[in-house]
């Protein structure tokens, strides 16, 4: 009884206050929130200060970009396309890099007028395409056999992991010049691209490495004894079945370097939220905090939520289960 | 020449004091088939396990197909053993995330470098030996024990190995399917196969053994013919351990 009245009291408490909050968030939506701040610096959010006769560029991209997402999550039953799909991902990146910064008949732009959610999407998927193949290395260094290769993976593995992304920027933004020949310069995206890959490929590596000690040592085993080598074990043995495992803690590790890229904007890059705070500096649309953040907040939804479908995919393409259903 | 290994003297100790090889001295020759038995922990598993490298021994020294083999453990005679003599496991040891075929051919197209075409022919062919030519596309936990194990049988084969150890490979199947590995096994003795197996099933070692090797305690007690080791063993361990498996 008396349990009763307290869970009913609980309860309606909480659709009290939730129908308050709702109450609230109708009433700001209608009375008090103005949107100009959003929709009339729509092409700034998308593109940042890319010079406007160039903008097709950034366009282009981010079509191709929709379109493979929505071929990847949609699936259309084409033959060739299974094969053609992976290498289309991975090669977009560096397609991007090339329309953005020009050259090959294109004007150049350099990279400081390159911002907004074009940015986002570049800094994420340039770190991510950099950061697997060096994590997989590391995860593969520290199984090695020579003590050097094994200690300088663990100790830059956890070096990595010790230090908050923040500081890493900040280090890398003030020593990679120092580390470069006099007369080299690299810009701040390049920066911000090699700090992001170096700190994400520690994570990356200890969730090979996860995966790595699932794999029974009969499996090793059993390749040995074939004849395999070390490193025809790794790549045909272990490697597959270490990622498979790992790539639902990959999948986190993505979207987790999304939600970073926004670090960039203390740097003074402006990727989303860098231009968001220069919309906000604007004299015009004084106060309109809210409303940006909301639409952002919205934006990177929209962006998790795609990218948690891609790799969905993956991770049903790899998965064995899948492929026993197929077969049968 | 007609022996396939020669063992000298080993001895391998994996904790101090304890050992798990005491002094082996063997050899078995071509062609011939080689059942060990021995109570659980005598050093079956590890005894042949040297024979491929998989486990390295202190002293002694060891010959398989010709390649010599000392406590050093020479990681490119090793290779070039594990080249010519194919193993199979009690678990199977299949890789679940490739397909039977894919199984079967890895080794021949990554170790002997064949075409995908030439490995899958005479994958087909190995596999419609062991009857299961049906299942070449499936994955391994699609199968049941006893089919996974003909898989495992077909995969050390396919580099046309000189010697096929196996130990214990029918230890983890439902009894109703022990019959079909044997069999499978059988049928490679007969066609002449080198084999070396650990195995509990009496009536395979009288049937299909040449000779059959006796260890307790990682010493090595008798190796005679079946028919005299199952029914005039001379030491009182073999014939205490031949009482307690026929009960
Ligand atoms: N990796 C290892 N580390 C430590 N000791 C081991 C290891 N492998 C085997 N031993 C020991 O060596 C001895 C022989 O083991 P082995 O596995 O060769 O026996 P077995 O005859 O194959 O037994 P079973 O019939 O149970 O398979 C045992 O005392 C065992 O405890
Ligand atoms: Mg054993």
């Amino acid at each position: 009884m008396f349990s009763n009245l307290i869970n009913s009291l609980v309860v309606i408490s909480i659709v009290f206050i939730f129908l308050f909050s709702l109450l609230l968030v109708f009433k700001w939506l209608l009375f008090s929130s103005q949107w100009g701040v959003v929709t009339q610096n729509l092409p700034l959010y998308a593109f940042g200060v890319f010079p406007v006769d160039q903008r097709w560029r950034p366009c282009l991209w981010l079509l191709i970009l929709a379109f493979l997402s929505i071929v990847t999550i949609f699936k259309p039953r084409w033959s060739w396309f299974g094969k053609v799909l992976p290498i289309a991902w991975v090669g977009v990146i560096p397609l991007g890099v090339g329309l953005l910064s020009g050259g090959l008949g294109l004007l150049p732009v350099e990279s400081r007028h390159w911002g907004g959610f074009t940015l986002t999407i570049l800094l994420m998927s340039c770190s991510a395409l950099l950061a697997f193949p060096l994590g997989i290395m590391f995860a593969i260094g520290r199984q090695s056999k020579l003590p050097l290769i094994k200690y300088f993976s663990a100790l830059y593995i956890d070096a990595l992991r010790a230090v908050p992304l923040i500081s890493i920027l900040f280090f890398g933004q003030l020593l990679i010049p120092l580390f470069l020949p006099l007369g080299v310069e690299i810009n701040r995206v390049s920066r911000a691209v090699i700090s992001f890959t170096l700190f994400v490929a520690a994570y990356i590596a200890e969730d090979i490495r996860g995966g790595w000690q699932a794999i029974p040592n009969s499996q090793l085993e059993a390749s040995k004894a074939l004849g395999l080598s070390q490193a025809q074990t790794i790549r045909f043995i272990i490697l597959p079945q270490a990622l498979t495992i790992a790539l639902p803690a990959l999948t986190n590790q993505a979207i987790g370097l999304l939600q970073n890229t926004s670090l960039m904007s203390i740097l003074g890059l402006v990727e989303l939220l860098g231009i968001s705070r220069s919309i906000l500096a604007n004299p015009v649309f004084i106060g309109r905090y809210i409303e940006v953040y909301v639409w952002l907040a919205g934006i990177y939804w929209v962006i998790c939520t795609v990218m948690a479908l891609l790799l969905r995919q993956l991770e049903e393409k790899v998965s064995i289960q899948r492929r026993i259903r197929k077969n049968v | 020449m007609s022996h396939i290994i020669r063992a000298n003297n080993l001895v391998k100790s994996f904790t101090k004091g304890l050992r798990a090889l005491d002094d082996i001295s063997m050899v078995v020759n071509k062609q011939e088939v080689l059942v060990v038995m021995g109570p659980s922990g005598s050093g079956k598993s590890t005894l042949i396990r040297t024979f491929n490298g998989l486990e390295t021994f202190d002293s002694g020294k060891l010959e398989v197909v010709g390649v010599p083999l000392y406590s050093n453990h020479d990681e490119r005679n090793i290779r070039a053993i594990r080249r010519k003599v194919g193993m199979v496991f009690q678990q199977f040891n299949l890789f679940p995330h490739l397909s039977i075929l894919e199984n079967i051919i890895l080794a021949p197209m990554k170790v002997q470098k064949l075409t995908r075409i030439e490995a899958e022919e005479h994958a087909m062919h190995l596999l419609s030996q062991m009857g299961i030519t049906k299942q070449a596309r499936k994955y391994p936990s699609q199968l049941s024990g006893g089919e996974q194990q003909r898989v495992a049988i077909a995969r050390a084969l396919a580099l046309k190995p000189e010697l096929l150890l196996f130990d214990e490979p029918t230890s983890a199947l439902d009894p109703e399917r022990v019959n079909e590995v044997l069999d499978a096994m059988r049928t490679l003795a007969q066609k002449g196969m080198t084999m070396v197996v650990v195995t509990h099933e009496v009536g395979f070692a009288r049937e299909v053994a040449d000779r059959v090797l006796f260890m307790d305690s990682g010493k090595l007690i008798e190796m005679t013919t079946p028919d005299i080791f199952f029914s005039n063993a001379k030491h009182e361990r073999s014939r205490k351990f031949l009482n307690q498996i026929e009960k």
